[in-house]
Order: C-alpha cells, then sequence, then structure tokens
C-alpha cells in the first residue's frame, strides 16, 4: 500500500477535507474512482473513498465522519500516516454519454466524485447542485462554489426540489449522494453508489447489489450504473 | 545459502506453504491484477454450489474492533457455469488450485465431488463444511454424523485428496477432526470465520441483513491456533491453518502449532500484496534462526521448541 501524510486538513462539524501528500504517484486516477484508506493499526478493514481531487501525490478526500476510521481521520494531527491503494472503480468518462452535458447532484459527502468530475471535464458541466442539511457547511467552501451549494436549512428545498427547476432532458444528471435521494432522481440518471468494500477490487463479493442483469459488485462494475438498471428495493 | 521454503503434503510439492483462503481471493482472475499469484503455494477456489447463488442482501460485512463480520453468502455461479466458463481458464492462474465446494445435501456433496473430479487443474477438493452464512443451511462440520456423511460422499466420487474445512466454534473439535479423518479426508483445513454479529444503537437493528455473520481477522487467531494445536498434537493428518493471519509472525505461530499450511483470506482482502510481505517474512526469521527447510519449524511447539 502506498503510504499517505495527512498534510492539511479543515473540519466543520462533521465534513472536512482532508490533504494527504503519498509517496507514490497513483495511476492515472480519474473522476469517479475511488481509493482504499487504511489506519495503521485499527480498524483493520480498509474503507473506500471517492477522490475529490488529485495532483502531483497530492490527494484530496472530503470526508464525513460516520464511524471509527472516519472518526480516526479527523482526530489525526497533521503528519499522521495512513495507507492507500487504488485508483479503483471504473471512470465515470467510460459510462456516461459524452455528446450530454451534465447536472451534476451531489448529497453531503456525495459531492467529491463529482467535484473530481467538474475539475477535469468542465466541459461536459451544465450546472452544479451540492445538497447539504445544514448551513454550517457554507465555511468550508471558497466563495466561487457558494452558489452551487443547496442547503436545505436556508430554503427548506433539497436538491432534487431544485432540480425541477433547472432540468430538460438535453441534459443528462450525474449523480452522489445518499439512496433516497438516488432513487428520487428522474429515469436515465447516472448514479454513483455507496457499498461497504473488503477489498475493492471485485474479488470478496461484499459490495453486491443487484441489477437487471445479475448481481454487480459497486467497486469493480461501479460504482456508476444506470438508474434504471438497479434494483432499488435489494439495497 | 537460500531458505526452503517448499512443503510436501497430499501428494504435491507447493512451493511455500502461503495458500490464498477460499472466499477473498475469488478465482483468482481480477486478484493477479494486484499480486503476482504465482508466488504462493496455492489458492483455494471460491467455493461452488450445485446452483448458482446471488448471496445475501446487503450489507454484507462490517468491521469490529480486531476483525470483520462477513455475511457474503457464498455468492457463486453453480458448477455448470464453473465448469463451462471458469475451469478452462483456471491454467493461467499459475499456482496449485485447490477446489472448494460445498453440498446441501449428501446427493449434492457427490454430484459436487464428481463434476471437480473432472477439473485437470484441480489438485485437491476442499469441502466447506463449515460456512456460517447461508440462512436455513445446516452448518455440516458442527455435527460428526453429518462431516462423516458429507466426506463419505464426495470420497466416493473422486481419487484426489480431499479437505475437510472444519468450524473452530464446536465442543469438542478433536473428536471431529478424528470422524472427519476416518470418513476420509487427507487433510483438514481449521478453522472457519466464528459466528459473530452487530447492532446498529440507532436502529436497534443487527447491522447485517442477514442478521449475524462470521467473524475473521486478528480477533480469532488465539482462538483458531489452540485448535490447531490440539488437533495435530492428538492426530497425524496434514492441518492448513487459517484464522487471522495477518503478519509473518501470525503464521510463524500457526506452522510451529503444527499447520503444514497456512491459509490467508482477511489480510489478502485487506491488502492483496500481504501475501508476499508474509513471505518475505518468514523466509528472513528462518534464515536468522539458521533454520534451512520451513518443514522443520512445523510442529514444534509439540516438540521441546527450538
Amino acid at each position: 500500500m502506498i503510504e499517505a501524510e495527512l498534510v492539511e486538513k479543515r473540519i466543520a462539524r462533521d465534513y472536512g477535507f482532508f490533504r494527504f501528500k503519498l509517496h507514490e504517484e497513483l495511476e492515472k486516477p480519474d473522476a469517479g474512482q475511488f481509493v482504499m484508506l487504511k489506519a495503521l493499526d485499527e480498524p483493520i478493514l480498509a474503507k473506500p473513498f471517492s477522490i475529490y481531487s488529485y495532483k502531483n501525490k497530492k490527494l484530496t478526500l472530503f470526508i464525513k465522519r460516520v464511524g471509527r476510521l472516519t472518526g480516526k481521520v479527523f482526530s489525526s494531527p497533521i503528519g499522521e500516516v495512513f495507507y492507500i491503494r487504488g485508483p479503483y472503480g471504473v471512470p465515470y468518462i467510460e459510462k456516461i454519454n459524452k455528446e450530454k452535458k451534465y447536472i451534476l447532484i451531489g448529497g453531503g459527502s456525495g459531492i467529491a466524485p463529482l467535484n473530481f468530475f467538474s475539475e477535469l471535464y468542465p466541459e461536459l458541466v451544465y450546472k452544479k447542485l451540492y445538497g447539504f442539511r445544514e448551513k454550517y457547511i457554507r465555511e468550508l467552501f471558497e466563495k466561487e462554489e457558494q452558489s452551487n451549494l443547496v442547503i436545505e436549512e436556508e430554503s427548506g428545498k433539497t436538491v432534487v426540489d431544485l432540480l425541477v427547476n433547472v432540468y430538460s432532458e438535453e441534459f443528462g444528471i450525474l449523480a452522489c449522494g445518499p439512496t433516497p435521494m438516488l432513487k428520487n432522481l428522474p429515469s436515465g440518471s447516472y448514479v454513483s453508489l455507496e457499498a461497504v468494500m473488503g477489498c475493492g477490487i471485485g474479488t470478496c463479493k461484499s459490495c453486491a447489489i443487484k441489477t437487471k442483469e445479475g448481481i454487480k459488485m459497486v467497486c469493480k462494475d461501479g460504482p456508476l450504473f444506470k438508474k434504471e438498471e438497479v434494483q432499488w428495493e435489494w439495497i | 545459502m537460500g531458505v526452503d521454503l517448499s512443503v510436501k503434503r497430499l501428494g504435491i510439492k507447493f512451493k511455500n506453504p502461503l495458500i490464498l483462503a477460499s472466499g477473498p481471493a475469488g478465482f483468482g482472475f481480477e486478484l493477479q491484477q494486484y499480486l503476482d499469484i504465482s508466488k504462493v503455494g496455492a489458492i483455494t477456489l471460491k467455493t461452488i454450489t450445485l446452483n448458482p447463488r446471488e448471496g445475501n442482501a446487503p450489507p454484507r460485512l462490517i468491521d469490529t474492533h480486531g476483525g470483520i463480520i462477513n455475511s457474503i453468502g457464498l455468492q457463486n455461479p453453480g458448477i455448470k457455469e464453473f465448469l463451462d466458463t471458469i475451469a478452462p481458464r483456471l491454467k493461467e492462474i499459475k499456482t496449485i488450485k485447490i477446489g472448494s465446494i460445498a453440498g446441501f445435501s449428501i446427493e449434492e456433496w457427490n454430484i459436487l465431488g464428481e463434476e471437480m473430479d473432472k477439473i485437470k487443474e484441480i489438485k485437491a477438493i476442499e469441502l466447506d463444511l463449515s460456512c456460517p452464512n447461508v440462512k436455513g443451511k445446516k452448518i455440516w462440520a458442527k455435527d460428526e454424523k453429518l462431516t462423516q456423511e458429507a466426506i463419505k460422499a464426495v470420497r466416493k466420487s473422486t481419487n484426489k485428496p480431499i479437505i475437510a474445512k472444519l468450524a473452530p466454534d464446536v465442543t469438542d473439535i478433536v473428536k471431529i477432526a478424528k470422524e472427519a479423518v476416518e470418513a476420509g479426508a487427507d487433510a483438514l483445513s481449521i478453522g472457519n470465520t466464528i459466528e459473530a454479529m452487530r447492532i446498529n444503537i440507532e436502529t436497534g437493528l443487527p447491522v447485517l441483513k442477514l442478521k449475524t455473520g462470521g467473524l475473521s481477522g486478528p480477533a480469532i487467531k488465539p482462538i483458531t491456533l489452540a485448535r490447531v494445536f490440539k488437533v495435530t498434537g492428538a492426530l497425524d493428518v496434514p492441518v492448513i491453518g487459517i484464522g487471522g493471519i495477518m503478519t509473518w509472525e501470525d503464521a510463524l505461530e500457526y506452522a510451529m502449532a503444527g499447520a503444514s499450511l497456512i491459509g490467508i483470506a482477511t489480510a489478502l482482502m485487506i491488502n492483496p500484496q500481504s501475501p508476499l510481505e508474509i513471505l518475505e517474512g518468514i523466509e528472513s526469521f528462518l534464515r536468522q534462526k539458521r533454520i534451512e527447510r520451513f518443514e522443520e519449524i512445523i510442529g514444534i511447539s509439540h516438540r521441546s521448541g527450538f
């Protein structure tokens, strides 16, 4: 695994940006791909994190504090060493229709891969809608990103509510976020799924989803799927 | 001088004692992009059942202190698909291949044994008698009589070496091990995951969709190690030690306790390179101790130690 030293962190309550300096270059990371991040000792299991940004051995992750590993990342001092392998998963660009422009719909930490997508393929982005519940999140984002934030606490509206105003069939939808949000998107949307993973490379069969073509693994076959492919009741 | 890591058991020469245990290595095809499988002694393929199985609904995996709990549920394409599409490609995997089967009835064990017997690339057959993750399925290895019946059914169908994969969480593993050998097992894998669960205190519900799963990882190592020690002390049968081996030190403990071969699963899932790190560690330990052959340390804890 590649040594990843925590070199910068910006935290607002349960969300944070974490920048790691890697000892080796990742091999051609693309938007939608993820890395498996592991602590030195506990917890022993590596967990998947979508790439928020990557350049010259500097990897940025956007993380929500949910469990033991993310808790450790939040509380670690600068200089703490973690371990990383990847990138894994099929890049979004290999799955989507490149003739269209996309509305990027993010929910919570699901904005991470969408940000990397908009950095790498700005010409394919029509609009960004990044949804969060509470307004404290604004302090984490730069000025130019503020207008993309949809804060339920401020407007009483979610990204799915706002989508109605901007959506027409000429645009595609590329979404990553909580399952209830993804389920409420129009058919034809591309949805990027989250799952508990063991290996990240398709061998351990932990991150199974059911699709029209049978069982697929989120890590190797995804994380991006067409919304109608997925049998949501199984998730 | 180099250290000889090879192990001869079951009429097979393993280039070293490390086996990728059944489960997270799959059939090896995906894994070999991330690990040079030719460097390990053998791979035990993912367990095959008579009919295809989707496996359990997610979540199938959760971490816990010192380990992970899984309930994959034997997701596999079934024996027919295995014979048609996977078996013909097995020569791409450049190490010893051990097949793994799980029957739901005596008849199924027999059929699965017959079908596996046809595959030339497969040098031995492991009977998964102990997977805890199939709803409504009995755990054969928790009952001596069932263990014997399953082994006898496979014994009738093949001349390949048979390895019985036993459950560590039984009252008297030595007794079950003896019955397994009497029924025709040529070797034993000890053990498997141990039934376990976690509850989400926010929802008040089990985390895993199956409710319970099997615990693996460092937490179970001392438990399984004791079983390997007991069985190898009582019986003269090759044992593959499997349970929480994360480091070369863990692997050496198992070898000294009596395991002639060492299975790795959870460590492989966490880091596909870990088998190579473990092998390097074993080799340099032996070199430092001026031991020329790995075979010399197998079961040394039953003798006088160093």
